[in-house]
């Protein structure tokens, strides 16, 4: 659902609105209007050096290069990671690589951010962190997760079950019909 | 967490990316004559102090050139089979001084700064079909993903030997292939997903 919304995947009949933008039509507006942020940062990380990293997106809409990296500085400067700047992204550890991601994201000025289970291999307070930060985002935020405390805060959760949506709601009626369908299926060893 | 384990910044770091191109480039050029051993002990042992200086780091970045130790030997040895001990002990640590001086630049100097350097030279190339943005990305993506690939190998090496107690057979190879060709799928997707725009890079080239 997630690189349908990107134009990662294109529909094979209908056809997607995303932000106004047809996912087939305005393909090409897409990443300026949608972030896609994936569940493996070093999938998504493509320069060596962090400000280099934030400083891709703007360069690749026609900013010219001094002007995106002053950019990229700015807004690391906002984040408090100025002092990444520099750095090897192969330094960074889980969190700090998948916060990056997400600074590289924002400096295409998206309206809507897209996320693939962001948390999966961070720590606890790692993930807690991150998450804190992008609850704070003004951007509207579509997150694909497993992680029900994180997800009890969202304002709608879509259950998707085997390409079908098998509930649409408010976390408070969504959580616990799934909560409650994983206990039955835990129970007979779905699994086997 | 988010903040730690960071490596700080040295004084290498602050000197201009062409200066330790030429320097690299001169060195290499003068270690090129050099057949007394002892003086190539002396060039590795002072390389060896640099890298001390950069701390946990420094040795970090040693440990990640382990998987070139095989190939020095065997440099060496087929040396030493054909001209003698001492001129394969000189073709080694050679080569090993020349290797580990390019990692020492890459290691302090960022991708913008080398292809800022690279660029005239690039620009030259550009008759014969070279797109410098093109080659700047190139060379960004191979920087950045050698390191992961490692990380990845070991990964596949450590699952192995946790499961096998044996040595990793070669077949091994293959599963890492088809990790490095995943991990291509994946990248290029992410590239997508950030709207590089492969008709435009042929094009301009604003970023450099």
């Amino acid at each position: 659902m997630l690189r349908l919304m990107n134009g990662l995947h294109l529909p094979t009949r209908g056809r997607v609105a995303v932000a106004g933008l047809d996912t087939v039509r305005n393909r090409k507006d897409l990443p300026a209007k949608v972030g896609f942020l994936f569940q493996n940062p070093d999938h998504q990380l493509i320069f060596p050096t962090v400000v280099e990293e934030v400083a891709f997106g703007p360069a690749e809409r026609g900013v010219s290069a001094p002007k995106a990296h002053q950019q990229a500085m700015a807004l690391l400067e906002r984040q408090g990671c100025a002092q990444w700047a520099d750095r090897n992204v192969n330094e960074l550890s889980g969190g700090q690589k998948q916060l990056i991601c997400i600074l590289a994201l924002l400096a295409m000025e998206p309206s809507i951010l897209l996320m693939d289970e962001p948390f999966a291999s961070l720590d606890l307070p790692t993930r807690l962190v991150l998450y804190r930060r992008i609850m704070a985002l003004p951007q509207r935020v579509v997150m694909a997760s497993h992680d029900f405390e994180l997800l009890a805060e969202f304002d709608r959760i879509i259950w998707l079950d085997a390409g079908h949506v098998r509930l649409d709601g408010r976390p408070a009626e969504v959580l616990p019909a799934y909560r409650a369908h994983a206990m039955i299926v835990g129970v007979g060893d779905a699994l086997a | 967490m988010m903040t730690d384990g960071l490596a700080p910044q040295t004084w290498l770091h602050r000197v201009p990316a062409g200066v330790k191109l030429a320097a690299l480039a001169l060195l290499s050029v003068l270690l090129v004559p050099v057949l007394d051993w002892r003086i190539l002990a002396g060039v590795l042992a002072i390389i060896a102090m640099v890298y001390a200086g950069f701390g946990r780091v420094g040795m970090t970045r040693l440990s990640l050139l382990r998987p070139v130790l095989p190939l020095l030997v065997i440099v060496g040895g087929v040396q030493a089979a054909s001209g003698g001990w001492n001129s394969g002990a000189v073709v080694t640590m050679r080569l090993l001084a020349m290797l580990l001086l390019a990692d020492v630049v890459s290691m302090t100097t960022t991708m913008s700064a080398l292809m800022e350097v690279l660029t005239p030279v690039l620009r030259l190339l550009r008759p014969l079909g070279v797109n410098p943005r093109k080659m700047a990305l190139a060379v960004a993506l191979v920087l950045r993903l050698v390191p992961v690939l490692l990380t990845q190998w070991r990964a596949r090496e450590e699952a192995w030997k946790a499961r096998s107690g044996r040595r990793v057979p070669p077949r091994l190879v293959a599963v890492f292939v088809a990790d490095i060709l995943q991990l291509a799928d994946h990248v290029a997707e992410a590239l997508d997903a950030r709207g590089f725009d492969r008709s435009a890079a042929d094009h301009h080239s604003s970023p450099l």
